[in-house]
């Protein structure tokens, strides 16, 4: 038979269970000797929502549940798709290009197997979304500012549909190809590309592993693509103007449980997309659940965007290991790209002689 | 109504990272030849299992029955070294198939468009799915 104390104590140890549970930062996850959150640990960042809003959907932040259950079901039977056999007896692919569009430049890349970029949609409060970016309303990068729509003509410019042919010699000036600086850096392997790294962090095709490991005094986060590593210092004060780098300058600081980091001091080019050395980034990590950040950011730069954006999405805990990622490792593409880059000039100039 | 057009539009970048055309660390229309195009059968001589990109090595018989080493990219190995695949899941002899482009420099490599085992199986199966969002870099994107 149980004493009155008992009887007392464990209802009473339920209800301050409850209260203890249902106060705000408590009992959600682990916590630093010095009571901060502690976010140590890997997350897969992979999702297959968007960074940016399908136009046609306005400004509707929220996806409807039902649609988000297409949405998988899409995905998963497209990959089922890219897992069908071929054809043993299958041909060469078409000459003069097999037409993929981008970065696969009408010769194809590889097999889905290799890509790894999750399979489901996020949801934060238990919604799903439509887009990473949240504000504009609209979901989508801003308007470029007039030097913005500049630079982003001059790269429209300077890109041509691959066909074989040295047709940077059809103008004065440097080409793309001349040597391996004028290559991108994610070729130089010198930042990932998709802004993997950023700052801000984007999920990309694949490799979206990052480790957070925190100190009082420093927050690293190690980005799996391409191998590096953001040392984030804890209540300090930025570097000097003049000294830039090309993940920037992180300094960060907690505003109750929340992490924010602050980086400005970028190179002249940053992992963000048509983002100029005046860059500012804010982002901010806070704790969802056990299993789960939540990872949000405000982009400032009016050089190129005429007004600031910002974007959030969770980071699952994830029980994966983060590979090395080495990348000039076995690097045979810069080779073949300027090497490949000379025989076409000569061919082409061989054939203006004959 | 919205929300058949936003699935249509999901589905075609989906789609474009399942037919192979997909961005990676680097600009394969750089590296390959859209008018050279192949299709090799051969032995698996070795794998490299090396970021960025893994590479696979077949030795070819021509017609005439010489013999060609040519080596065949493909994407980052640490993906499949998270699903338990290794260079060792590919076994030296096994006969396999690949479609492709030659590098534009003309050595014996091409890039893995379609690399399958000889009755037309993909070689490392259990991909978990294609499609980055748009992040800005590629001026042909939207």
């Amino acid at each position: 038979m149980r004493s009155v104390q008992q009887q007392i104590w464990w209802p009473a140890a339920a209800v301050a269970s409850l209260l203890l549970v249902s106060l705000p930062g408590w009992a959600e996850g682990p916590k630093t000797a010095e009571g901060k959150p502690d976010f140590s640990g890997t997350y897969n960042i992979a999702t297959v929502t968007p960074l940016q809003r399908p136009a046609a959907f306005g400004d509707n932040l929220l996806l409807s549940p039902e649609a988000a259950e297409k949405m998988v079901a899409q995905t998963a039977a497209l990959k089922a798709a890219g897992q069908q056999d071929s054809d043993p007896n299958r041909e060469a692919p078409p000459a003069g290009g097999d037409g993929s569009p981008g970065a696969a430049g009408n010769v194809g890349g590889y097999n889905s197997f290799w890509i790894d970029n999750g399979d489901s949609v996020f949801t934060i409060d238990g919604k799903f979304r439509t887009s990473i970016i949240i504000s504009p309303k609209n979901g989508r990068r801003p308007e470029l500012t007039a030097d913005g729509k500049r630079r982003a003509a001059l790269r429209m410019a300077a890109f041509r549909e691959n066909r074989g042919e040295a047709w940077w010699l059809e103008s004065d000036g440097p080409g793309p190809y001349d040597d391996p600086e004028s290559r991108t850096l994610s070729d130089r392997c010198l930042l990932g590309f998709g802004s993997t790294g950023g700052p801000p962090m984007f999920p990309v095709l694949y490799n979206n592993l990052k480790r957070i490991v925190q100190t009082p005094e420093h927050v690293m986060i190690l980005v799996e693509m391409v191998h590096d590593a953001r040392i984030i210092r804890l209540n300090s004060e930025h570097l000097a103007d003049d000294v830039r780098k090309w993940l920037g300058d992180s300094i960060g600081w907690w505003e109750d449980d929340t992490l924010v980091v602050e980086t400005t001091n970028f190179a002249d080019q940053p992992a963000l997309s048509l983002a100029t050395r005046d860059l500012k980034v804010t982002e901010r990590f806070s704790r969802i659940d056990d299993e789960t950040l939540l990872y949000s950011f405000t982009v400032e730069d009016p050089n190129t965007w005429t007004q600031p954006w910002s974007g959030e999405y969770p980071w699952p805990v994830s029980d994966e290991r983060v590979y090395e990622y080495a990348c000039h490792e076995g690097n045979y593409a810069m080779e073949g790209i300027l090497k490949g880059a000379r025989i076409l000039e000569a061919d082409a100039r061989k054939s203006d002689t004959d | 109504m919205y929300q058949k057009y936003f699935l249509a539009i999901f589905g075609s970048v989906l789609a474009l990272g399942m037919t192979s055309s997909a961005t990676a660390h680097h600009a394969f229309g750089a590296e390959f030849d859209p008018n050279r195009p192949l299709i090799l059968r051969g032995p698996i001589t070795r794998v490299e299992w090396v970021n960025p990109h893994a590479w696979i090595h077949i030795e070819v018989t021509n017609e005439d029955g010489t013999k060609e080493s040519w080596m065949v990219e493909g994407g980052t190995p640490n993906t499949l070294l998270r699903r338990g695949l290794t260079r060792n899941s590919l076994t030296p002899g096994t006969v396999i198939i690949v479609d492709g482009y030659q590098s534009k420099d003309r050595s014996n490599r091409a890039n893995g468009r379609d690399v399958t085992f000889t009755d037309g199986r993909k070689i490392f199966m259990g991909s978990s799915g294609t499609g980055a969002p748009d992040d800005g870099r590629d001026p042909t994107e939207n």
